[in-house]
This record gives C-alpha cells, sequence and structure tokens, in this order.
C-alpha cells in the first residue's frame, strides 16, 4: 500500500468563459461560422502536482479565483482534469458548499441518505448512524423537515456531520466552516483533528491564517492557478503574503467587492 | 471504458430508492401525496376515453380496453423520457457538490416510469372488471413486451438526460416528439386504417411494435409473429447502444456544462 491517500500528477484545467454563454444547437451552428470568438480561455489550473498522506492534514491557501475550489472539485471527481491523473485511495467525501448536495425538498434524514448513498456508502450502515449524525448536528428536532427551512448553520452543520459519521478515508473541507457558530466551528476543528490521529487525510481550504498554521501538517499556496509552494504552514503562508504585498492590484475586483 | 458500465451495475440497487424519493418529490405539498400516482392516471385516463370513445367510433373490438392500453403504454415512453430529460438539470446543486454516477437520475427516471406504470396497470384492470372483459391467456406475455418497453425507455432516458444539460434545446424538441408519436402510435386507431405510404414509414418505429404486439396479447389472443418481435429486439438494441455512447460521451463534463 503507497502511503498516500491523494496523489495529483500534473493536472490542468482550462475553461471556456463565454462571455454570452452558447446554449442551443442554433447558437453554437451560427457561432462555428463566425470568426469572433465569443469565449476566452481561462487556465484554471496549471501543472499542478501534490501528494497527501495518511494522517495529514493538507492545507490550501490562495486567492479567490486562483483554481482551490477547481482544484477540489477535481480530486472529489465532480470535474474531468484536461490533463495529469488524480489517484485516489479510499472513500472521499468533499463538504464544498453549505451542504452536501442537498435536495431542498426532502428532509434531513432523507438528505443523509440520499446523499451518503449516492456517494457509495452502505444503506445499512447509515441507517445505524442517522441518530449520531442527527446528534451531532444538534438537529433533534428538525429531523424530519425539509432542508428548504434550514438557515445556512444548520444545512452546514447537516454537512459536516454526515460527512464525518459515514466516515470516509479523506475529508475535503472548503471554506465553508467559517458560516458555523464558534462552538460548532471548535466541534468540527476538534473533529478533523481526531480524523487525522485515525489515519485519514483531510484537505482543508481556509482563508484563515491562523487555522491554517494551527491545524496543518502541509500547506500549499496555489498562485493563478500553477504551485506556488508547498512546504510547512509557516513557509506557505509567508510565500503567500509575500506574493500579495507584491501584488496589491491584481484583482481589481476584488478590491472593489471588498470596498463595499 | 467498462468502468461506466461496471459503475452503472453497481448503483442499481438504489435506482429505486432513487426514484421513490423523485415520486415523493413530485407529489410534495399536496394533500394525497403519493396517492396521486394513481388518482392522477385514473382521472386522465378517464378524461382520454371519454374524448375518444365519443370522437372516434372506429370498429375496434373492445375499443376501451384497446385505448386505455395503447395511451399507458405510450404514457410509460412519454413520463419515463419526460422525467429523464430534466433529471440532471433539476440536481445541478447536487452534481455540482458531489460526485456520484451520472448515470443515476436518467436510468431512475426510468424506474420512475415503471413505478407509475404498476399503478395505471391497475387502473387498466379497473376498466377491465368495469367492461367485464376477459383478456385472453397470451396477456402473461404483456410484462415482457413492457419489459423490452423498459429498455427502449432507458436507453432513450440515458442520453436526454445529458444531452439537454449540454443543450436546452432538447427540451422543446422532444416535447414536439411526445406530442407527434401519441398520433403516430396506433393508439386509438388501427395501424391497418393508416394510408399504406405512412405503414411503410411507421412500421419502423419501436414503440408502434411495441404497442401492436401490446395490442395483440391483451385482447384478441394473438402471438406477435417471430420477424415482428426479431424486429423489435434488434432496433431497440440499437437504439440503446446509441444511446449509451452519447451519454459515455457527454457525462463526463456535466458538472463543468452546469
Amino acid at each position: 500500500m503507497p502511503d498516500y491517500a491523494v496523489s495529483v500528477k500534473n493536472v490542468s484545467k482550462k475553461f471556456n468563459l463565454f462571455h454570452e454563454k452558447r446554449n442551443s444547437i442554433y447558437e453554437s451552428a451560427t457561432g462555428f461560422f463566425q470568426k469572433k470568438r465569443h469565449s476566452e480561455i481561462l487556465q484554471a489550473l496549471d501543472d499542478v502536482s501534490f501528494n497527501v498522506k495518511r494522517g495529514e492534514i493538507f492545507g490550501i491557501i490562495g486567492r479567490n479565483g486562483d483554481g482551490k475550489s477547481t482544484l477540489l472539485r477535481i480530486i472529489s471527481k465532480i470535474y474531468s482534469p484536461d490533463s495529469g491523473s488524480v489517484d485516489v485511495r479510499g472513500s472521499i467525501i468533499p463538504i464544498l458548499a453549505i451542504g452536501l448536495g442537498f435536495h431542498p425538498e426532502l428532509t434531513a434524514i432523507s438528505n443523509i441518505y440520499q446523499s451518503s448513498i449516492l456517494l457509495g456508502f452502505n444503506k445499512d450502515e447509515i441507517t445505524k448512524r442517522i441518530p449520531e449524525i442527527i446528534k451531532f448536528a444538534e438537529l433533534e428536532r428538525f429531523a424530519d423537515t425539509k432542508v428548504k427551512n434550514f438557515s445556512s448553520g444548520m444545512q452546514l452543520r447537516l454537512a459536516f456531520a454526515t460527512s464525518v459519521l459515514v466516515d470516509p478515508d479523506i475529508l475535503i473541507v472548503d471554506e465553508v466552516l467559517a458560516v458555523g457558530d464558534i462552538n460548532f466551528q471548535k466541534k468540527c476543528l476538534d473533529t478533523i483533528r481526531s480524523f487525522k490521529k485515525r489515519g485519514k487525510a483531510i484537505i482543508f481550504v481556509s482563508h484563515g491564517m491562523a487555522e491554517i498554521s494551527k491545524f496543518c501538517d502541509t500547506v500549499m499556496f496555489l498562485k493563478e492557478g500553477k504551485v506556488g509552494k508547498i512546504g510547512s504552514p509557516a513557509e506557505s503562508i509567508a510565500a503567500y503574503q509575500d506574493y500579495l504585498a507584491k501584488h496589491p492590484e491584481i484583482n481589481p475586483k476584488e478590491n472593489l467587492s471588498n470596498s463595499i | 471504458m467498462t468502468t461506466i458500465r461496471e459503475e452503472m451495475w453497481k448503483t442499481r440497487g438504489i435506482l429505486f430508492n432513487f426514484a421513490m424519493s423523485d415520486l415523493k418529490i413530485r407529489y410534495r405539498n399536496s394533500v394525497l401525496g403519493v396517492l396521486w400516482s394513481f388518482f392522477e392516471p385514473l382521472l386522465l385516463l378517464a378524461v382520454l376515453f371519454v374524448v375518444f370513445s365519443t370522437m372516434f367510433k372506429f370498429e375496434i373490438p373492445n375499443f376501451p380496453i384497446y385505448l386505455l392500453l395503447g395511451i399507458i403504454s405510450y404514457r410509460f415512453f412519454q413520463n419515463g423520457t419526460h422525467i429523464a430529460l430534466n433529471s440532471l438539470t433539476n440536481r445541478s446543486a447536487t452534481i455540482t457538490q458531489i460526485y456520484f454516477p451520472r448515470s443515476i437520475p436518467g436510468l431512475s427516471a426510468g424506474v420512475t416510469a415503471a413505478i407509475m406504470l404498476i399503478f395505471e396497470l391497475a387502473v387498466l384492470g379497473i376498466f377491465m372488471v368495469a367492461f367485464q372483459f376477459t383478456p385472453p391467456i397470451t396477456i402473461l406475455l404483456l410484462p415482457l413486451i413492457l419489459a423490452l418497453e423498459f429498455v427502449l425507455v432507458l436507453g432513450i432516458a440515458l442520453p436526454l438526460s445529458v444531452l439537454n444539460v449540454k443543450y436546452k434545446d432538447i427540451e422543446f424538441i422532444w416535447g414536439v416528439v411526445l406530442s407527434a408519436g401519441f398520433f403516430l402510435t396506433p393508439i386509438f386507431y388501427q395501424f391497418d386504417m393508416l394510408p399504406q405510404a405512412l405503414q411503410n414509414v411507421l412500421q419502423f418505429s419501436p414503440l408502434v411494435q411495441l404497442v401492436t404486439m401490446a395490442h395483440h396479447v391483451t385482447l384478441y389472443g394473438m402471438l406477435p409473429s417471430i420477424n415482428t418481435v426479431l424486429y423489435a429486439i434488434g432496433s431497440i438494441s440499437a437504439v440503446t447502444a446509441v444511446g449509451y455512447l452519447i451519454f459515455r460521451k457527454y457525462q463526463a463534463n456535466i458538472a463543468e456544462d452546469m
């Protein structure tokens, strides 16, 4: 058995950024004859390689739009890479949004079943864990309420509780924990730590540098879709901050939204 | 790639669960809930029955049963493919958040239609009792014909589900195809009532074959000819194979196209 849980090799991913997205056959046909391109190519990831070991918390940092979420989606098989390969050893659960692909019209319990069965977990195993999941999520009063009536925090709690209690080998957490309240965040981070102790791999994206340096064993700084630095939390955070200091102007949109 | 087929085979056990939650979502916020899957076809079939049996006075023996069986057989195809059409687009949140085999929604649309078919067959049974119609022994072959239709439904549901993500036009084109298909399939008339030229073309439609066979075994105690059976199996296998190839080509980039 190799000692890594996730191995990413030379992964690249482009997106066609349609300025007026073509979505019908007529538009495709006419667009085919037009010389003017309506799309530009966005190189979201460019030759990214890294390994995540068992029992490791692997952090990813970088600016908005520099490929963190695309990378997590490729590892979780939601997107397919244009080139390169991803080797995942074991079951994987990604928490990419406040939910786990929940259906708003299904109850909390039905959603636990649906998401975890879709992810390939055994139904009888899940049945045994339902009470635990509901308890962990602190949703005892809402177990048979439809998820559309849940607040963001409640959805996140349900997603996190489901993810950790169906017990995957690899857990991916995008920067969503911030939605939960302080108590729940602490509970999440404690759980992530105990996961690590049990030899599981965690990939953790956050903008909270304090969290990153406190929890992660290895940190990767993604710079405009490329690997900027892989190293200890201190090294990678220093590289990231150095880069930010040198490029204060890079993302005018982001600065604008910050100032609003 | 055998991996997609393996993946599809592995998920066969969860299609029923998925189809049931589909039905629950379909009839959400209604007082009768899933009971509607019984009452809806009952009411609809009653309306179609009144309309067609009063407006079209064809000399078809046992016309009420003939009509209902045709409608039910056609609705199986219509429901399955129509539910499949938006089965992926309606789940964009799930598709962009977790990975699961992309065949599940399309295939489970076929299963949903099969569950609805069972309710509609119950309605047909009620009509048979009401019209004091005793079916011949050959009706035992009806499940086999419907099973063959199920393959056709899956074979079309699968490509429709992925194509509609890429091209929204499919939804509108398919709506027209389904409306046209209702009139081009011998549901309220008999196939040999059509002009010869039209018969020559339409005889290639798998639905014409299926519905004709269903009529023969259920109403007239006639076994379908070997040629008809072989042709139906051949054409449905071909459609399903092409459908699978289309699905395989488009399924990988579903999340990106959302």
